[in-house]
């Protein structure tokens, strides 16, 4: 009888596991299908939220730093394989998943959406830099660089971080919350368990 | 697992992305675009027009052979829709839904109404990636149609790009007509660019003029790819001069 109750006990946890799992990637695929979309009024200067940021960022929330930094690594690599392998987004991604991640840790995050957008938009910032320094540093040490001055670079820079940091704090909630809120009833759930 | 995660993010980097474009491709496929009554009335100008154009490329021929002209022999092209832009705000990008089945191979020129657009930079089965002429790691060799000045086409992340010319005093001036010149490599010469909006004659070494791009590369939905093949040779100098073959644009001139 108990090895009965421990088998239906042990196949609930594993659907539970699965779904799990399902939805996470699920989530992050959709994210990615995101990427070349440019739906009308989600462009603000010809730049798009940051879906992968945005997914990142709803992912470390509530994680450890090893964690967010895996996830940025994954879903770095992913986003380079849809563009080109320099400037890598990877860089910028584990940062941004290491950063949440400890921010929420000293506990300056709280659960709400407003600080969740400020989050975002600071963290958009960042992972844009990330992207500038590395093709600024392509332009001043390789000799054939295809880049321009590094003025017009940071000057871009100032644009697309701006835009992808209003933008992509604005469109953060759609998948935080109920990203975060399935991650928290599945918790609940395998520790009842 | 995480090894395993790791694993497969890095195995789809490696196909550059082939699957996921595949994926969007196929999900995106109800928001192709398809004609409508205007479309439709606007084809039928444009047929017109094209028809025309044979004709008028067909005497065009006729009077070329006159005259010894080579390889004028017109390939056949792919029309593409636009189905997707950049995948991040630093590359200009735009996805086309024609891939490797239908013919495409990197390489290849696209130009959209209005003139070049881009090159593509990479294919998968129904998809590909054209890096667009914005790009700002993007170089076109290219001369002013009146006068033949001749220049580097640099990409400024929006519908405006700069030439920078070869002379220090080039014969150029607003409202010239931009097209890419014989020397470029990676594009067919003689496709239009765009117009001379501005010229910047004063500061700097090389004089530069702002380009303003005569295919509206923002709001492009259909495109045409035609087939090159880059002239990947480096023995033939980029620019006339030999000087020039050992700038670095001039390298990366295409």
């Amino acid at each position: 009888m108990t090895v009965g109750v421990g088998g239906i006990l042990q196949s609930q946890l594993w659907r539970a596991r699965l779904w799990n799992s399902l939805v996470t990637a699920g989530s992050a695929l959709l994210c990615l299908m995101l990427l070349p979309g440019r739906a009308p009024g989600l462009e603000l200067l010809g730049v798009a939220p940051h879906w992968v940021l945005i997914w990142v960022v709803a992912w470390s929330v509530k994680r450890t730093v090893w964690e967010g930094a895996i996830a940025g690594l994954v879903m770095g690599l992913l986003q380079d394989s849809m563009t080109a392998a320099y400037p890598t987004h990877t860089l910028g991604l584990i940062l941004v998943g290491v950063l949440t991640a400890q921010l929420q840790k000293d506990r300056y995050l709280q659960e709400d959406l407003v600080s969740t957008a400020l989050i975002v938009f600071a963290i958009a910032v960042v992972n844009e830099t990330v992207l500038a320094l590395q093709i600024s540093l392509d332009q001043l040490f390789n000799p054939d660089s295809p880049y321009p001055l590094a003025t017009k670079i940071w000057f871009y820079h100032q644009r697309v971080a701006l835009s992808s940091a209003i933008l992509s704090s604005l469109w953060a909630p759609v998948f935080h919350y109920p990203l975060n809120q399935w991650w928290k009833t599945h918790n609940k759930l395998m520790s009842a368990k | 697992m995480i090894v395993l995660t790791i694993a497969g993010a890095w195995w789809l980097r490696s196909t550059n992305g082939a699957l996921l474009y595949e994926t969007y491709n196929l999900l995106s496929r109800p928001l192709h675009l398809g004609t409508n009554r205007e479309q439709k009335f606007e084809n039928s100008y444009i047929l017109e027009l094209q028809q025309r154009l044979i004709e008028l490329e067909r005497q065009n021929q006729l009077l070329q052979a006159f005259s010894d002209y080579a390889d004028s022999v017109p390939q056949p092209t792919v029309k593409a829709a636009v189905i997707g832009r950049s995948a991040d705000h630093w590359w200009q990008h735009i996805i086309l839904n024609r891939g490797s089945r239908h013919g495409v191979e990197p390489g290849y020129v696209v130009s959209g109404p209005g003139g070049l657009v881009g090159r593509v930079v990479e294919v998968s089965p129904s998809t590909c990636r054209v890096l667009l002429i914005s790009d700002l790691t993007s170089h076109v060799g290219a001369k002013v149609s009146r006068s033949r000045a001749m220049g580097i086409v640099q990409g400024q992340s929006k519908n405006q790009v700069i030439i920078e010319f070869f002379d220090k005093f080039p014969d150029a001036k607003v409202g010239d007509v931009v097209i890419t010149s014989s020397y470029s490599r990676l594009f067919p010469k003689d496709m239009p660019i765009g117009r001379i909006e501005s010229m910047d004659n004063t500061k700097g070494r090389a004089p530069k003029a702002v380009i303003q791009l005569s295919s509206p590369l923002s709001i492009l939905e259909w495109v045409v790819i035609q087939p090159f093949h880059p002239v990947e040779s480096v023995d033939d100098p980029p620019v006339p001069s030999s000087h020039d073959s050992t700038k670095p644009q001039g390298r990366r001139s295409s």
